[in-house]
């Protein structure tokens, strides 16, 4: 991490917090960016705390202090309490989520971890739970936050940590 | 046929969702088009990634055409003479990326944007996200190499 920021928008500000962020120094990419997330969020087959489960385990792997403080308040609607969210840790296994999440988190560990090593038997579980539309969600979900995640981390200026913050989706 | 769906490639897998494969496929096509980074650097950032996660089905597939001498000696990028300065730092950023996004130094994103500016690393690592995420999913989803690849154009290579 470094304490100053590697890129900066120095263009007049907007208001909104995405495009005077050093993402609008490239306009090209940021609508469909912002298009595909609310398209994530609000379009797919998987819950709002389904996939917020996945964004905050991808955060913490990756280590995106900003991703990790967020809360989005779709997700917390939809019954993602802070309870819940402190079983997304190493040992979710042995909590008290349910199959269907804990598989969640299985995938999300096996994208950053080892995208290439996928046992049969993983495969089978999820071929189980879940049918290939929300299989296909999921993938894109994960792969979208991981690479915001570390677009955040790439970028530097990250602090050492921050508050929870709830937010709401991003326009 | 993949084991996430009944498509056999990328397109076809994201397309059982088919509004989000339609915002996707714009995405990733502004990738190629933005002024800020030229599309044949972006190319070589991409398959050294494909290299580096060993993802054969990424390293066959060609989204943009650079020149023969640089995809063969693309794992000799840091010597091979064929690479510009402005290449090898944006393939030297790529690397470190790839390898943990924690350890990227002020002074490897300096040198990037000594070529292509703030709005130059800002795409480089927009990009990275989505190219590093793609690859992985082609590994995730046991996609299979061919001989041919569909590039986001349409084109058959």
């Amino acid at each position: 991490m470094t304490g100053q920021p590697r890129a900066t928008n120095t263009n007049t500000p907007t208001g909104n917090m995405i495009r005077d962020s050093a993402l609008g120094l490239v306009p090209e990419t940021l609508d469909h960016y912002m298009a595909l997330n609310r398209k994530i969020w609000e379009s797919g087959p998987l819950s709002p705390a389904e996939i917020e489960i996945a964004r905050l385990r991808n955060a913490r792997k990756v280590n995106c202090v900003y991703c990790k403080s967020v809360r989005y308040d779709i997700a917390r609607a939809d019954g993602l309490s802070e309870d819940r969210v402190a079983m997304i840790e190493d040992d979710f296994r042995d909590s008290a989520l349910s199959q269907r999440e804990k598989l969640i988190l299985a995938f999300t560990d096996q994208f950053l971890n080892d995208p290439g090593g996928l046992s049969e038997s993983l495969k089978a579980k999820l071929l189980a739970v879940f049918s290939s539309q929300e299989l296909v969600h999921l993938s894109m979900l994960v792969a979208h936050f991981s690479g915001f995640s570390r677009c955040a981390v790439a970028l530097g200026g990250m602090p050492a940590s921050l508050p929870i913050m709830e937010i709401s989706l991003p326009q | 046929m993949v084991w996430v769906s009944s498509g056999n490639d990328r397109n076809a897998t994201i397309r059982v969702l088919r509004d989000m494969a339609a915002i996707f496929d714009a995405l990733y096509q502004s990738l190629w088009t933005q002024p800020h980074l030229p599309p044949e650097v972006l190319e070589l950032c991409r398959l050294r990634l494909a290299q580096l996660h060993q993802c054969e089905v990424e390293l066959q597939r060609h989204d943009c055409e650079i020149p023969t001498d640089k995809h063969n000696n693309l794992t000799h990028w840091t010597t091979h003479s064929s690479f510009s300065n402005a290449e090898r730092a944006c393939l030297a950023f790529t690397e470190v990326y790839a390898m943990d996004t924690q350890a990227l130094t002020d002074e490897l994103a300096a040198a990037v944007k000594s070529h292509f500016g703030d709005a130059g690393l800002v795409l480089l690592v927009e990009a990275l996200g989505i190219l590093d995420g793609m690859t992985r999913l082609s590994l995730l989803w046991q996609l299979p190499a061919t001989t041919t690849q569909q590039t986001t154009y349409g084109l058959v290579l």
